[in-house]
């Protein structure tokens, strides 16, 4: 079906007065034939909004090329309906804000981005939602300790049917078996009685489906239709689930590693959950008791990390000690003492109770009759510091989350065709270890890839319980250390995140962060060849593989990022609003003026997340920069196929900048990985640009966040000035 | 452990011009207090958490911050969070005979700062009234403020001359011998008026004063009974 095409150009916010809008609005007019092409003075105030909605009802108008303002603003007043497509091109942040008026470049520069803009238009269609066959809204929760109950809890609170799965005969967890708790709610400083029992009738209360002894034997499918076995002792259940909340909890570190810490040597060296069973019990009468804290944690030889909770937990058992003898005498040594958030009140509370809490590195420890002798540096003092007649020395041994338990998973057995793969720089692919807890039936493995120290990935500041599995979302201490508040917040947080999920993937929209995207890949297989690149570079897993190593897509697992469409050098996906031909056409529609007008042309490849929101800010503070750049918002760098490279080059294009979010480590992309493949991609073309005489230097990659708005115009001038160094491309004359 | 090779790196790596300029107790922190061992010995602490503000030691959390917002740190001979420490230490012979609380002006910006709330120039007046208790008066700033009480309340007013002269019969005649070189500071205020040479009148109502004071003192004694 043809399109209707209207374009209505804003002239409010000065746009008016800096751009040649009757020379603008040729281009719209005569150069694409667009039958109707409006200009208001405010298009987003009530009238201008009613003048498109007017043409909509009048004459049909079923797409809307609106150049005015980013699409990052006023996306909610030039909303008409998701059978409209709807397209912005951006003349205020990134024309007239960043470039000077009245100037011939900057007109150029916006007749362009109007040219892009209908071509873009030209090759989107209206995507159509994907929507899972025999769909679930029930949530599965993996784990029932503190944080799984408290996740089943809110979910089945929020009305939707809960399954718990627990390993052990009893729910409860670690927290299950203490004694006391440490404070959960104000004033903050005094022990409170263990809430599980309590937790576990609510969860029962509110219907949530339990299995205890029970493990997952396999879990497969894709959000909205996870099929889940279950194993019990007496056989096997299917379940079939819209969303999973992994919260399998940590275990704690194996004290027969702290041999320095006297562990294994003397009996009265003991760990945390030692004591605690003790306290069960019935607290021994104790007169003279030391806590080590951070017993293998923050210590390169065992736990890197820091366990987060061991401080107040070491805290609450002190006070078991001073609850049933004031006078007793307690030690804490320490490096720190983390008592994040309101924790420092319960800190604040030992010392009152007359806890001593040294800072220092116990060096060693010996025994005489049945009494322990602690030898420490004393930070504080400067020297050493000597303690005796201990009865109890207790070790905070810290945790390991249940996810790093198990073999890493082996990379596939090298064939010939893999060897020679091998050559090319891959991206780095994250660890998968076998814990046997979800054991996924996915071509990626079994688990959920791991970040640093066996910690589920999730970036922890941008989106939290995000795991890179989608719909299976990591709460608690198996996602990252943590104390029990911290726990329960998790466990609500990531119950939301799956209902989140179940919701948006029913409508068949995108989760986070491609939120209500309702574009998924579409894959032409007439002409794949099986290479196996989309399947491996998916980096959310979302493509499974036949025997012949055919791509079967999952679209409910998808995060729309683009990376398959990047990878794929059949060029065979595409989404319905996104694809190879769309990006391509755009940069053909670029107007390449001769080399004798000396004005050449960059050609930006912006990341949609933070680069396009860098370059925004650029504008919105009013800083200049070349106007010779011509940019391309990408869904994610990863979703860069180098085709459009080779057609920028071959169009005279003086030069192609990339801009990404950080990659590594403490990477920034919200892909994971879209930029460190798209820069892996990069390596690969300078060799084909130096067959075509054009030096490598042309196409080049940087990292922006979106604080680095202010470095982007020396950026760019940077990047012109030694475009210009190198001379104009000589493809232009082939033009 | 700060070992002494680490310790002199630690204090090359500093700029002369710097260190000169903060003192050499700036470096306490590095430097060994103690040759032998120390052991925490509450027995004396307890002794201390019982003074008025005594128990507000225990909440110290070592972070150093009354050290660095210290106007007289470079002359006192343990910085407070350390001091606090070898109350718990029970090093009651250091404690006492050390300069800190004497060196405090109750300027009270560690009392503001500290994030533990701990009234810490509270904390250094009940040492001052223990450690003058407990005989621990040989200290110049401990004559200096018995000189500076008699007179006050024997007159309800300051005479400078009559404390000066208090003050240097206390500390002895090597002191007197001392004293001569800030002659040219007495001269200079006695030529400005700021002090006289004669002992001013008493003021007016010194009865009355009197009362208060011992009302004080008796509340004070009850307070300690307490």
């Amino acid at each position: 079906m043809e399109k209707k095409i209207a374009v209505y150009i804003c002239t409010g916010c000065g746009i008016g007065d800096a751009l040649d809008i009757d020379a603008l609005s040729k281009v719209a007019k005569g150069e694409f034939k667009v039958p109707i092409c409006k200009t208001d003075g405010q298009l987003c105030g009530p009238e201008g909004v009613a003048l498109i909605k007017q043409d909509i009802e009048n004459d049909g108008v079923d797409t809307v090329v609106i150049a005015g303002c980013s699409a990052r603003v006023n996306y909610d007043v030039f909303k008409f309906g998701s059978d409209k497509i709807v397209e912005r091109v951006n003349l205020r942040e990134q024309v007239i804000w960043c470039h000077t008026a009245d100037d011939e470049d900057t007109q150029m520069l916006a007749e362009d981005y109007m040219r892009m803009g209908l071509v873009k238009q030209k090759n989107m269609n209206v995507p159509e939602p994907y929507h899972v066959e025999s769909f679930s809204r029930n949530i599965m929760v993996l784990g029932g300790g503190l944080t799984g109950l408290t996740a089943a809890l809110e979910s089945a609170k929020a009305g939707y049917s809960t399954i718990l799965v627990e390993k052990e005969a009893e729910l409860g967890g670690y927290v299950g078996k203490m004694y006391k708790q440490v404070p959960m709610k104000p004033p903050f400083t005094d022990l409170e009685e263990n809430c599980i029992p309590n937790l576990v009738k609510a969860v029962e209360d509110a219907g949530v489906k339990i299995y205890k002894s029970a493990t997952v034997e396999n879990t497969a499918g894709a959000p909205g239709m996870f099929d889940v076995t279950i194993k019990q002792d007496d056989g096997t259940v299917q379940e079939r689930v819209g969303a999973i909340v992994l919260a399998t909890g940590a275990k704690p570190y194996e004290a027969d590693k702290l041999g320095h810490l006297g562990f294994g040597k003397f009996p009265n060296v003991i760990t945390q959950s030692m004591f605690e069973e003790m306290a069960v019990a019935g607290t021994p009468e104790a007169s003279k008791v030391a806590f080590i804290q951070c017993a293998g944690s923050r210590d390169q030889e065992h736990l890197p990390y820091c366990s987060a909770a061991c401080c107040i937990e070491s805290i609450k058992q002190a006070l078991y000690v001073k609850e049933k003898n004031d006078e007793a005498n307690v030690y804490v040594y320490y490096k720190d003492i983390r008592s994040n958030g309101q924790y420092e009140h319960f800190y604040m509370k030992a010392q009152q109770e007359g806890v001593v809490f040294v800072k220092g590195d116990v060096t060693e420890i010996t025994e005489e009759d049945g009494k322990l002798t602690i030898e420490a540096d004393d930070k504080t003092m400067g020297t050493t510091s000597l303690a005796d007649e201990f009865d109890y020395v207790v070790l905070a041994n810290g945790m390991v989350p249940t996810a790093a338990l198990g073999d890493l998973m082996e990379e596939e057995s090298t064939t010939d065709e893999a060897a020679a793969a091998c050559d090319e720089p891959k991206a780095s692919t994250p660890p998968i270890i076998k814990a046997n807890l979800l054991n996924l039936v996915y071509r990626q493995g079994p688990e959920l890839p791991a970040l640093k120290y066996g910690f589920p990935d999730s970036h922890y500041i941008c989106f939290p319980y995000e795991t890179r599995r989608t719909g299976i979302y990591a709460a608690g201490v198996v996602r990252a250390p943590m104390d029990m508040l911290s726990a329960v917040e998790d466990g609500a947080g990531a119950a939301m995140k799956a209902i989140q999920c179940v919701e948006v993937t029913e409508k068949g929209e995108a989760v986070h962060p491609r939120s209500g995207d309702m574009s998924f890949p579409e894959f032409n297989m007439n002409r794949c060849t099986q290479c196996k690149r989309c399947t491996e570079e998916c980096p959310f897993g979302a493509i499974n593989e036949d025997e012949k190593g055919n791509p079967l897509p999952n679209p409910s697992r998808c995060r729309r990022c683009g990376t398959c469409m990047g990878a794929c050098p059949e060029r065979i996906i595409s989404f319905k609003n996104y694809s190879v031909p769309m990006v391509g056409n755009m940069v053909k529609a670029i107007e390449m003026p001769e080399e004798d007008e000396e004005k050449p042309r960059i050609l930006i490849f912006a990341c949609d997340n933070d680069a396009i929101p860098a370059l925004d800010m650029a504008g919105i503070n009013h800083m200049q920069y070349n106007s010779w750049v011509r940019i391309i918002p990408l869904r994610c760098l990863g979703s860069l196929n180098l085709v459009w490279i080779n057609d920028a080059m071959g169009r005279g294009f003086d030069g192609v900048l990339l801009m990404g979010c950080k990659h590594g480590d403490d990477y920034q992309c919200h892909f994971m990985k879209g930029s460190e493949l798209a820069e892996i991609r990069l390596s690969k073309i300078s060799e084909t640009l130096d067959r075509l005489g054009l030096e490598s230097e042309r196409v080049r990659a940087t990292t922006v966040s979106i604080m680095d708005y202010d470095k982007i115009p020396a950026m760019l001038d940077e990047f012109a000035a030694d475009l210009e160094e190198l001379g104009p491309n000589p493809m232009k004359d082939f033009q | 452990m700060v070992t002494p090779d680490k310790e002199r790196a630690a204090e090359q790596a500093v700029p002369h011009s710097f260190k000169k300029k903060r003192g050499d107790n700036y470096f306490m922190e590095q430097k060994k207090i103690f040759s032998e061992p120390v052991k925490y010995d509450l027995t004396f602490a307890r002794e201390i958490y019982r003074l008025e503000n005594g128990s507000y030691i225990k909440q110290c959390m070592n972070c150093g911050l009354c050290t660095v917002s210290c106007a007289t740190r470079d002359v006192m001979e343990y910085p407070p969070r350390q001091l606090f420490n070898l109350i718990k230490l029970g090093k009651k012979e250091e404690v006492l005979t050390s300069n800190t609380f004497w060196s405090c002006t109750s300027c009270c910006t560690c009392k503001a700062r500290c994030p533990r709330g701990i009234p810490i120039i509270d904390v250094m007046h009940d040492l001052k009234k223990y450690a003058i208790e407990y005989g621990y008066t040989d200290y110049p700033q401990a004559a200096f403020y018995k000189a500076f009480w008699t007179e006050m309340s024997s007159r309800g007013k300051m005479f400078e001359g009559g404390m000066t002269a208090r003050y240097f019969l206390t500390r002895g005649l090597d002191e007197i011998v001392k004293a001569m070189d800030m002659k040219d500071v007495g001269i200079s205020m006695l030529k400005h008026g700021r002090m006289p040479l004669l002992p001013p009148k008493k003021i007016k109502g010194l009865g009355g004063l009197k009362k208060i004071i011992s009302k004080a003192q008796e509340l004070d004694r009850k307070e300690a009974a307490r």
